[in-house]
């Protein structure tokens, strides 16, 4: 049960993370492509963001581990 | 089947697989190692993998340990490695784990792979920096343009991180006394990082202690440099009703010790899932080779090693990108904390 609970959890998460991680990228290009100028700016406050995102990601990551290893 | 899919997920689960023995007799009778150890190849090891002609694959390296004997008498031993700790009695093998005889281990202040690692990256980070500062204490760069490939690469890293990394989100005057630390940082992690591409060598970053020990760093570096307004942020929210702050304190004082967790997970979880994604990968060869036959392992290979190749490169860039992120998060929250507050537009903000 561990196990399974650790893959359904894993796969949510890998949802979640890849929505907000693609809203990102969606609305950092499409200013890019509205103000060049800035894309500098821009692609710093995406990858900052992303990693935000990808932060909480990990931590629902590490709990599935922990699931697959003291889960029973 | 049922067995096969599990046996699947089960070495894409990190575990090493249980098929290892059929592998460890094929090739090497005498070994006890299975040809595909996921965990054994991410671990923390107590010799230092080389080239097999040299050793037989493996430098040892010496053991410290403080440990308690049977009566409580506190001891010291120190060998050059595990074999030798094993040899004079005192410990013995329990499950790869070395363990007193009789008492128990204190504190285990054995050099490991990654220790040594860690160690070589930061040598690595600090021969260079020094280096190349002695060439700009000569003037190369400063009266003249700087000279070879070597200092323009080093000066493009040391421009972009001092510019687009410090200076951008630490405020004013406060900036360049930060650089150094995030600047050592950066070359540390992705020195760590780069060295894990390398055949034969180890991750120091996919372990967990090394990237708690750098976040606990950042943690430090990051509560002293705030100011009385970052501290009154956190214990007596300004501009808001007092049960309110009852609620944000708690959430703030947890938000200290939450930043560099995520940073120290952030790091780990990224090196580890590169390694063991690109193990799991070569690992089917072996998976398919024992279950369809010797041909369906040699069609299997042509696929899982090209896209080896491809993981590589995908793995390089973010062995670079994970230290840029983690130099950029402490740049980030050494900026919120160091952050002087004007606190007449502050009431207005809030009151907004």
């Amino acid at each position: 049960m561990g196990l399974l609970a650790a893959g359904i959890g894993a796969g949510i998460v890998a949802i979640g993370a890849g929505i907000g991680i693609g809203m990102i990228g969606k609305a950092a290009t499409e200013s890019i492509a509205r103000q060049p100028e800035a894309s500098g700016d821009i692609r710093g406050a995406m990858i900052l963001t992303a990693a935000f995102i990808e932060g909480v990601a990990l931590f629902c990551a590490v709990i599935c581990i922990l699931l697959v290893f003291f889960g029973g | 089947m049922f067995q096969t899919i599990r046996r699947l997920f089960l070495t894409l689960l990190f575990l090493s697989i249980s098929t290892s023995h059929l592998f460890a007799a094929d090739a090497n009778s005498e070994s006890e190692e299975p040809v595909i150890d996921v965990m054994g190849t991410v671990a923390d090891h107590d010799y230092f993998k080389v080239p097999k002609f040299i050793n037989g694959g493996k430098i040892y390296l010496p053991r410290l340990i403080f440990w308690e004997d049977a009566e409580g008498a506190s001891q010291f031993s120190a060998f050059l490695s595990s074999k030798k700790a094993i040899e004079s009695g005192l410990f013995e093998d329990v499950d790869h784990v070395l363990t007193p005889v009789s008492g128990s281990i204190k504190l285990d202040m054995s050099i490991t792979s990654h220790l040594v690692y860690f160690w070589m990256s930061m040598l690595f980070a600090v021969m260079l920096t020094i280096a190349m500062s002695n060439r700009y204490k000569k003037g190369f760069g400063r009266d003249v343009e700087p000279k070879g490939a070597f200092q323009n690469l080093f000066e493009v890293f040391f421009v972009f991180i001092r510019d687009e990394v410090v200076r951008a989100n630490i405020e004013g005057h406060k900036a360049d006394k930060y650089v150094p630390y995030l600047f050592t940082v950066f070359m540390g992690i992705a020195f760590m990082n780069l060295f894990g591409l390398l055949p034969w060598a180890a991750t120091a970053t996919a372990d967990l202690t090394v990237t708690a020990t750098l976040a606990v760093i950042s943690f430090f570096v990051i509560q002293f440099s705030g100011t009385k307004d970052h501290w009154e942020h956190v214990f007596w929210f300004p501009g808001v009703p007092t049960p309110i702050r009852l609620i944000l304190t708690p959430v703030e004082i947890l938000g200290l010790f939450t930043k560099p967790f995520a940073l120290a997970i952030r790091l780990f979880a990224n090196m580890l899932s590169g390694k063991i994604m690109i193990i799991s990968i070569l690992g089917l060869i072996f998976i398919f080779a024992d279950f369809f036959g010797t041909v369906a392992g040699y069609s299997v290979s042509i696929f899982s090693v090209s896209l080896t190749v491809v993981l590589y490169a995908l793995k390089t860039f973010v062995a670079l990108l994970q230290a840029y992120i983690f130099t950029l998060l402490t740049a980030v929250f050494i900026g919120m904390a160091a952050e002087e507050h004007h606190h007449e537009e502050h009431a207005a903000d809030h009151a907004a």
